[in-house]
């Protein structure tokens, strides 16, 4: 053979092969999850469950051979629930590949890697961060929130605050973001109601006795105190709070406060106590049932609030990968941007001016159901009703 | 106002009890034991696994006896072992077995938390001042009250007592002296891991359980331990009760600076003496 053709169709056969390559690998194209979240500190028991929901949906899609092709590879880093911490470990998964970000527990981490979503090249869905500055004053067009923000808590309590007999409230809350946000909300929601709000105590980050905050409420004269406390805190404060009798004394209710695993956790020191519910696997949709089925398969019992939410988002991060035909996250975020999903709450959307999932929302007590205490809905509030104002003025997408 | 004085003395009894213990091995072994907040974690689990089938004082009785002979293997195997090495060499063994411990426990009861219940006979609160004040929080002054009582007529009238003092002020000399040093730190080092595991269950139905839970209150201790002095059993009595009065009024008067308070105090103490205000035997 000539020499011309040998060189000839060597070079055509590595373009063919190159060619082959590019297209395999654009089919194999991994969609990369990064979870920063807590695993040690506060809220490492919330964090254990953002991991529980990650890995459940990831196993589900995989054995579905990925989303839209895609295989799902998720990486973890730990952030202790400290916002520093969480931006340096969120910026070690991008820099590794995994630009897709969700899973931290505290509104400070989820606000503080926020502004550096468009220099990294990345985008971040919310699950647990509860501040409204997230969606609202700080919002980024490359940070999605499917949980519900704290004003949509406060919508939620209204009604029931205004058909409750207690006028006099206390608050009990987080020195956080989350936890200073909510307690105004409740406060105003107490003065709309015609009531007052008689003691606001913020309790520092790993504080272990709250006895000086319960003297403090029982002093105050308060008839029902609201307790924004998640993880440890909760725990310590509600068991605490009981030995002081001040659980039986006055109305206690809350938001995370009387979540499914910290009921699990107290036991009776929880009966009787008043919450906002997010999500509850009791939810009567057949997407929920089709999802608790398979979960009570996998792990014995029913999903948690945190691990149904943050199920969700997993939901709406593959939803809109299929939806873009790509793992590229300016190409997710558009597709995500304003769009409805099918999730195990129902159908839902993703408002485009701050995108914010619009969602129903719950409240509900602690009470024996066969025998085990669980949270129970007792008022369900639609999306519309929840709807928060938009304050996001964003940089148009 | 009474109310809130009981609940310093509360969480300051529960300092004392695990900085005595810190203070009891530097004063022999003249090393900081970073495992001493695993120590109470895994004093704490032992006690409620235990109490969970109902043997509530059995678990605080298993759990002291359990942790005082892991005391004296700690002292045997690691401390007397290392004590040619340089300090830091066993600080930082102390540190791996802190990690060791966790992951321990985390493998044996998982990473949720747990609740300690309190025993029936303490359960219940009493009228202080018109104020209802748990039953089980006078428990916990008692028991502080008993050991720092106990400690200090043992170190003060017992032969052993002198010979610990003497050690904690300096160990070869005592050891010139003819006194067995390595044994006095068996029973030191075996005592103070005791006292760990003690106030382990005692603080079990305050705090929730969690194998990080050592941590959270290790660093309180820590302060307690410098601005007492570095092996001072008086000085590490009064400073838990001041740190423990800082803690609740801070929390009340003074809410945005509750956290700073005691470091500020700490910073404040090592620039007047260096040494703590009772330390003057380091």
């Amino acid at each position: 053979m000539p020499r011309g053709v040998t060189a000839f169709s060597a070079t055509l056969g590595a373009v063919v092969f190159g060619a082959a390559l590019v297209g395999s690998a654009h089919a194999a194209d991994p969609l990369k999850i990064g979870v920063p979240t807590d695993q040690s500190g506060t809220y490492a028991t919330l964090g254990e469950e953002v991991m529980r929901a990650v890995r459940f949906a990831t196993e589900e899609a995989n054995a579905k051979g990925g989303v839209d092709g895609h295989l799902v590879d998720i990486k973890s880093y730990d952030t202790e629930a400290k916002p520093e911490l969480a931006r340096r470990q969120a910026e070690k998964l991008v820099s590794e590949g995994y630009p897709i970000l969700t899973g931290l527990i505290a509104s400070g981490e989820g606000l503080a890697i926020a502004p550096l979503m468009e220099r990294w090249g990345s985008i971040y869905v919310s699950t647990i961060n509860k501040a409204d500055e997230l969606t609202g004053a700080n919002c980024v067009p490359g940070v999605f929130r499917v949980n519900t923000q704290s004003a949509m808590d406060a919508a939620t309590v209204k009604p029931w605050l205004a058909q409750r007999k207690e006028k006099k409230w206390a608050v009990v809350a987080a020195d956080i973001a989350w936890g200073r946000g909510s307690g105004k909300l409740f406060g105003e929601a107490v003065k709309a109601a015609g009531g007052t709000l008689v003691g606001e105590y913020y309790t520092p980050a790993n504080i272990n006795d709250f006895a000086p905050y319960i003297e403090q409420v029982k002093k105050s004269g308060a008839e029902g105190v609201w307790v924004v406390l998640a993880g440890r805190d909760a725990i310590n404060f509600a068991q605490q709070s009981k030995q002081f009798g001040l659980t039986d004394a006055i109305t206690v209710a809350g938001v995370s406060f009387t979540t499914d695993g910290t009921v699990k956790t107290l036991g009776d020191s929880a009966k009787g106590v008043y919450g906002i519910i997010n999500y509850s696997s009791t939810l009567d949709t057949p997407e929920n049932k089709a999802f608790v089925k398979a979960w009570v398969a996998k792990y014995k019992v029913p999903p948690t609030n945190f691990e149904g939410e943050t199920y969700l988002g997993m939901q709406v991060i593959f939803q809109s990968v299929a939806a873009a035909k790509s793992v590229k996250p300016a190409d997710v975020a558009k597709a995500m941007s304003g769009r409805t999903f099918d999730t195990i709450m129902g159908k839902l959307t993703i408002r485009k001016e701050d995108h914010q999932l619009l969602k129903p929302n719950y409240f509900g007590v602690v009470e024996a159901v066969d025998g085990q205490l669980r949270p129970v809905i007792k008022t369900t509030v639609s999306a519309q009703d929840v709807a928060p104002a938009v304050t996001c003025k964003m940089a148009t997408n | 106002m009474l109310i809130q004085i009981l609940n310093g003395i509360v969480y300051g009894g529960l300092l004392y009890l695990l900085a005595v213990g810190l203070v009891l091995i530097f004063g022999l072994r003249e090393v900081v034991n970073f495992a001493h907040g695993a120590l109470f974690m895994v004093g704490a689990y032992l006690g409620f696994s235990i109490a969970a089938m109902g043997y509530w004082w059995g678990g605080l009785l298993v759990s002291v006896v359990a942790m005082a002979i892991v005391g004296c293997l700690l002292d045997a195997m690691v401390f007397s072992t290392l004590r040619k090495q340089d300090h830091i060499v066993t600080v930082l063994v102390t540190f791996g077995i802190l990690l060791i411990l966790e992951t321990v426990v985390t493998k044996v009861w998982g990473k949720a938390y747990l609740t300690y219940p309190v025993p029936p006979l303490l359960a219940g609160t009493i009228n202080i001042g018109g104020s209802p004040f748990p039953v089980y929080r006078l428990f916990v002054i008692a028991v502080s009250v008993a050991v720092a009582v106990s400690l200090s007529v043992w170190l003060r009238y017992t032969r052993t007592g002198l010979y610990i003092r003497a050690a904690s002020t300096d160990a070869r000399v005592t050891s010139m002296q003819g006194i067995n040093v390595d044994r006095l730190s068996l029973i030191v080092v075996g005592l103070g891991t005791a006292l760990a595991g003690l106030s382990g269950v005692v603080a079990g139905p305050l705090l929730s359980l969690s194998p990080t839970m050592g941590n959270y209150i290790l660093i309180d201790s820590f302060i307690v331990v410098v601005i007492g002095g570095l092996g001072s059993f008086a000085g590490a009595f009064v400073a838990a009760l001041l740190i423990g009065q800082i803690h609740n009024f801070g929390a009340v008067y003074l809410p945005w600076a509750a956290t700073v308070l005691p470091f500020m105090l700490m910073v404040g103490i090592l620039i007047w003496r260096p040494t703590g205000f009772a330390g003057s035997r380091t």
